[in-house]
């Protein structure tokens, strides 16, 4: 753990790796629309997972058929078990053929196999040919990123790599370098007696291999040398040659918002080659390494068989809040949140079960998948067999599976901590914590309230002819910290009439436990909770904290369905449950007539579970400019504050690299007041920002033309 | 004849915004002259022609010289090395995406439209389709899928260095597309 944090923080002392990620993220999101522009993705993405799910499913018998027509059509198609059958085939063909001299086209299955490595160390030349990946080679770096593998090389080191391992002068101009790598490697590609490329397909149907590159770099690698060898994994089969083209439609698309590649390649057997010497050569040769390494345990996983639709487009990498910070340290070979997946099974157990623990957890890569893959989903599960597997620690033991289910004792546990943080608290903000000093540097966190809101209900207003009765589903952070938030929730719905009940039997509402990878003991609390809730008879429970909204609305229900006493209770309560601006928009009737005019400059924070989950966005800001608030948007607008729960404790430098980013946006927008439905998120962006930062059923309840007393 | 009209400024449009130069002759009178022309502006002296039935039926060779350059000499490799220009035929035209589509099997076509600086394209406006899934089609109904199908889209590009786009890194930096008009009578397909 502490070793990944050392990682995490070198990472992010490389600010130009951080600056090259976020600078394309931001342009990306636009010009990724408007390459989408007059298509439909949600359709597009489903054609794309829909074909994936066949191939998954016919897996074997779709590598049978591929494996026939590539034969028929003058290929060798190799199935390779591992990685090590796959590079000892690819030496032992070079040597058969007394090849020394080697150029390949970037991709993801040879960087699996290590292969340059392996081949150099039998003596052979490989040199790769896409621009990016041979910047990186020459400089003996890793690629980091999926498709731009030199993002993070300033056109200054790009120069000083090539003044030192090529021994040529070059002037940091770009187009200059460019013209330097096209004269250098076109010597390689002419003397060259082996390409190696990757594929992004391999269509079943046809045995057809089709490969998309910009810089036309493959073309050279499949043309020019007499024997070709192609690495592909057994994912990448589709059963039709028309199954292409959905995948062709949204690849260039999500990965750098092009409507197409410059080329798009599709070889179909063997075809005439002249060799460097001169010979003509009517059928070269073509080599078809089928590449399971670890693909059939995953289709076999009734969880995990999803990530093999991934088609490799990146688009989950671009939109990461902690991709942007840590680039290639978000990952192995393959890197994100969906090489954090692929490497369980491709390449290492370990190493992913370390990694996962940089997923924050926001959702937005969901958002953008293009084969509509639950990345987020797929974390969790992993992150549940890490622990099932290794535990949680210690640390994590005490507090998530020790306290945290333990009402009565958490809450004493909160409250004493809240009388013993004095100390540390200065003009209402918490100063210099001993045990996490870095959560405060530099910044101040408000403390634990000393009367949390459960304690405060009796003297809330009431409407006199209640409406109905509505209960409150605090969560810990309005409980305990902004006891605020709920008086204002309290003081909103007692104005439009509603009884609003905090019924005393609830607890946290286990979000922490679920995320840290602990299923049972997030069961435990949901049933205490549901118990709490169930005692009254209510029209609605009404949350001011999208988290806990997601664990009462969704997870419950997932978590119990198979719980006879539990399920329906889940479910029912489930229905019932709503996050408080979409309840008071919904009965906006009930509010606009008694709220005076908002007369503030707001920006809207979008709380991830709000936005990704939820979906309820909209809720909030339809509210405020009903109100009469001048909306500001931020731009850009969806970026996570960086919080994530118990990440901003296991990852406090990365968490407030998160929410520099952030802030900038905030203050951009020129607003005086940012405003959000999530407690976690104030948590987070309070400590930073100097305007004021508040919930919206703060701005509402300030607002009230006739506020009853409190 | 209006359908083929929009499907050809569909095309044009997308092909320039990707840095590709088009021009259109109806006539293989037209096509002649504009060849020669383009050659002339382009400056290039080495010229390498591919065979095909099209680029064969408007007799380029004596164009290229006319327009001062030469026809390239030697093996397939060393034409192709040493061809400022490479000259090659397409099937097929896609209107959504701006791209040619050949089947570069044979080694002169794919070489000389992928080593020379200069790529001069010419395809026939009969084949324009709408987008992708027609195109797949045409090579789908014709029978057996070519070995080595060749979808181009613009020159060759690069933005591998600090995201900024630049274009000929290994294939052509400039890309010219002649599309020729047929004589209206020939309709017989």
């Amino acid at each position: 753990m502490n070793e990944l944090r050392e990682k995490v923080k070198k990472a992010l002392a490389n600010r130009r790796v951080s600056w090259a990620l976020t600078h394309f993220a931001d342009n990306y999101v636009i010009a990724r629309e408007k390459a989408y522009a007059g298509k439909d993705f949600a359709t597009l993405r489903q054609k794309v997972a829909q074909i994936k799910e066949e191939t998954i499913a016919r897996l074997e018998e779709l590598a049978e058929q591929f494996t026939r027509e590539a034969t028929r059509r003058g290929a060798v198609v190799y199935r390779a078990a591992s990685a090590e059958e796959a590079r000892a085939y690819i030496a032992d063909l070079a040597r058969a053929k007394g090849i020394e001299t080697v150029v390949k086209s970037k991709s993801m299955a040879t960087e699996e196999l290590h292969l340059n490595r392996y081949l150099q160390q039998q003596g052979l030349e490989v040199v790769e040919t896409d621009l990016g990946e041979w910047i990186i080679q020459l400089s003996g770096q890793r690629p980091s990123h999926l498709v731009m593998p030199a993002i993070h090389l300033s056109r200054q080191e790009v120069a000083e790599i090539f003044r030192e391992k090529l021994g040529v002068e070059v002037e940091p101009d770009i187009g200059r370098m460019v013209k330097l790598a096209r004269r250098e490697l076109r010597k390689k590609f002419l003397g060259a007696w082996m390409g190696i490329s990757g594929a992004n397909l391999a269509v079943a149907e046809t045995g057809t291999l089709v490969i998309l590159t910009n810089e036309g770099n493959a073309r050279l690698t499949t043309t020019l040398p007499p024997v070709h060898v192609v690495v592909v994994g057994l994912e990448k089969l589709v059963p039709r040659l028309v199954d292409i083209v959905p995948v062709l439609e949204v690849l260039p698309r999500s990965a750098t918002a092009q409507i197409l590649t410059s080329y798009v390649t599709l070889i179909t057997g063997s075809v005439p080659a002249v060799d460097p010497e001169g010979n003509y050569l009517p059928q070269k040769e073509l080599h078809i390494i089928l590449l399971d390494n670890g693909r059939t345990r995953m289709a076999a996983d009734p969880v995990f068989r999803e990530a093999l639709k991934c088609i490799r487009c990146a688009a989950c990498l671009n939109v990461c809040p902690v991709y942007q910070q840590l680039g290639g340290t978000f990952g192995a070979v393959y890197t994100g949140g969906i090489g954090v997946i692929l490497t369980a099974f491709f390449t290492g157990f370990e190493e992913a079960a370390q990694l996962q623990e940089l997923c924050l957890g926001c959702q937005r890569c969901r958002e953008y998948c293009s084969a509509n893959i639950d990345l987020p989903g797929l974390i969790e599960e992993l992150r549940r067999r890490v622990v099932a597997k290794k535990g949680v620690g210690p640390a994590a033991r005490v507090a998530l599976a020790g306290i945290l289910p333990r009402r009565r004792l958490f809450h004493t546990f909160l409250r004493t901590a809240a009388r013993l943080q004095a100390p540390w608290v200065k003009e209402g903000k918490l100063c210099r914590l001993p045990f996490f000093p870095e959560l405060t540097e530099g910044r101040a966190l408000p403390p634990l309230s000393l009367v949390p809101f459960r304690d405060r209900t009796a003297r809330l207003p009431r409407p006199q002819s209640p409406r109905g009765k509505v209960l409150f589903f605090s969560g810990c952070l309005i409980d305990y910290v902004f006891p605020r938030i709920g008086e204002a929730v309290d003081r909103v719905l007692a104005a439009m009439g509603w009884e609003l009940v905090h019924p005393k039997g609830q607890g946290c509402c286990g979000f922490p436990v679920w995320q840290a990878g602990l299923p049972g003991t997030f069961a435990r609390l949901a049933q205490q909770n549901l118990a709490a809730l169930a005692e009254i008879e209510a029209e609605a429970v009404i949350t001011a904290c999208p988290t806990c909204t997601v664990a009462l609305k969704y997870l419950y229900p997932e978590v119990l369905k198979g719980d006879a006493k539990w399920a329906e209770l889940a479910r029912v309560l489930a229905e019932k449950v709503t996050d408080f601006s979409s309840f008071v928009w919904e009965r906006r009737e009930e509010i606009l007539p008694i709220l005076a005019p908002i007369r503030e400059r707001i920006t809207y924070h979008d709380s991830c579970h709000l936005k990704y989950t939820l979906r309820a966005d909209r809720a909030p800001r339809e509210l405020l400019l009903a109100g009469g608030a001048e909306l500001k948007e931020m731009a850009p607008p969806e970026l996570c504050c960086g919080f994530g729960g118990s990440f901003t404790l296991k990852f406090p430098e990365l968490s407030r690299a998160i929410l520099k980013r952030k802030l900038q946006a905030i203050e951009g927008s020129g607003a005086e007041t940012v405003a959000l439905d999530c407690p976690g998120c104030l948590w987070q962006i309070g400590s930073v920002f100097s305007g004021k930062a508040k919930h919206t059923a703060e701005i509402l309840a300030e607002s009230l033309k006739y506020p009853l007393a409190l | 004849m209006a359908e083929r009209e929009e499907l050809i400024s569909a095309f044009s449009a997308q092909a320039r915004l990707l840095g590709a130069e088009v021009y259109r002759a109806s006539s293989p009178g037209e096509a002649r002259a504009l060849v020669k022309e383009i050659i002339e502006s382009t400056g290039v002296r080495r010229v390498a022609l591919a065979s095909s039935p099209l680029l064969a039926s408007l007799d380029l060779i004596p164009v290229i010289e006319a327009a001062g350059a030469e026809l390239v000499k030697g093996s397939l490799r060393e034409q192709a090395e040493t061809a400022e220009m490479g000259i090659t035929a397409f099937e097929l035209a896609v209107a959504e995406t701006g791209t040619l589509v050949h089947d570069a099997t044979e080694l002169d076509t794919r070489l000389f439209s992928m080593l020379p600086l200069v790529h001069l394209a010419l395809v026939p406006v009969r084949g324009l389709v709408a987008n992708l899934e027609e195109a797949l089609n045409y090579w789908l109904t014709r029978g057996e899928i070519p070995g080595y199908l060749a979808f181009v889209s613009g020159p060759s590009r690069t933005a591998d260095i600090e995201r900024v786009l630049t274009v000929g890194v290994h294939g052509p930096g400039r890309l010219l597309i002649v599309l020729l008009g047929e004589e209206e009578v020939c309709s017989h397909e």
